[in-house]
């Protein structure tokens, strides 16, 4: 199946996007969960403070579906 | 507790917005915990709106990279302390309000005395360890939270103010902190800085949360406000039930 995955900020370097400036595609078997997708891609969850899937929040243990698009934002705490 | 006639004549503009309790916002208290780019903006919005009393804390100096976005501090202010310059200057902007400056560090001990007799606490740090502290405070003390942060093209706010709604911890329990200086420009903790003002003025003056348990992101890159939903977290070690 394929997800789209997107950043902004300064995690967006570490994704490589390839369909646009901040989203990469990403063509995988179905049932994984953004835990394992991001360790397909070798992005070190580390970097991604929150992660979110149409307006709601998830976490690394969250199985996205076919054609979902998953936001994942870094780390945001400066003032 | 009646307004002045002074009062009465600098805050006429805003008399006129359907349900204004400017008798209300005069009684209100506000801690705000930093005075840089976050906290000077809603320092000053808040000072000019008349809430009655704010307490500012900021252990810091100013320095001449805070200058791109601290608005409060000019270049011959360098090397001299923050909260008693904010304190100062948005006491020339508004007279009629009792501004406080307090430099001391943040810690659980002091946040505890910081926040006594306050209405609500406003996040104006740089950094969320610093963050995770005040949350654990305004959940202790039952007061409501606003929160914000910025970096980059990216900034966000929340109000957080359990029972009622999830804590800071429950969306972000671990320290983000970056390492090293985050990328920043003055114009974004400007948009963040008041939108914290605004969640602040309408909570004091109606007792309403307008975003339970949401992160509004502000994208300046494509220019995109986000609502992101979320939830209580019953095993949250500040706020949780279990």
């Amino acid at each position: 199946m394929t997800i789209f995955l997107k950043a902004g900020g300064q995690l967006r370097a570490k994704l490589n996007p390839d369909v646009d400036y901040y989203t990469r595609k990403v063509e995988i078997d179905g049932g994984k969960t953004i835990a394992e997708i991001l360790d397909a891609i070798s992005l070190n969850p580390a970097f991604v403070a929150l992660i979110h899937v149409d307006g709601k929040l998830k976490d690394l243990s969250y199985t996205p579906s076919d054609g979902q698009t998953i936001i994942l934002q870094p780390p945001v705490s400066g003032g | 507790m009646s307004l002045s006639e002074s009062e009465i004549e600098r805050y006429q503009r805003q008399l006129l917005v359907d349900g204004w309790d400017q008798e209300k916002l005069k009684r209100a208290r506000v801690l705000i915990v930093g005075t840089g780019g976050l906290g000077g903006v809603s320092a000053t919005y808040l000072a000019a709106a008349g809430v009655g009393h704010l307490r500012l804390c900021d252990r810091d100096t100013v320095e001449r990279s805070n200058l791109n976005r601290q608005i409060l501090f000019a270049a011959d202010d360098i090397g001299r302390p923050k909260a008693a310059l904010a304190a100062k200057k948005i006491s020339r902007h508004n007279p009629e309000i009792q501004v406080e400056a307090i430099a001391d560090a943040l810690t659980e001990s002091t946040a505890r005395d910081l926040a006594s007799g306050c209405d609500l606490i406003i996040d104006g740090l740089d950094n969320h360890s610093d963050r995770l502290i005040l949350n654990k405070t305004a959940c202790a003390r039952h007061l409501p939270f606003v929160y914000g942060a910025v970096d980059e093209w990216m900034g966000q706010v929340s109000f957080f103010h359990p029972p009622q709604t999830a804590c800071l911890a429950c969306l972000l329990p671990r320290d983000i902190s970056n390492r090293g200086p985050i990328p920043v420009y003055g114009a974004m903790p400007g948009v963040i800085g008041s939108l914290q003002a605004t969640l602040a003025l309408r909570y004091l003056l109606t007792g309403e949360n307008p975003m339970t348990n949401t992160l509004l992101i502000f994208r300046s890159d494509t220019m995109n406000f986000e609502s992101v939903s979320f939830e209580k977290r019953p095993e949250c070690v500040v706020c949780g039930t279990s």
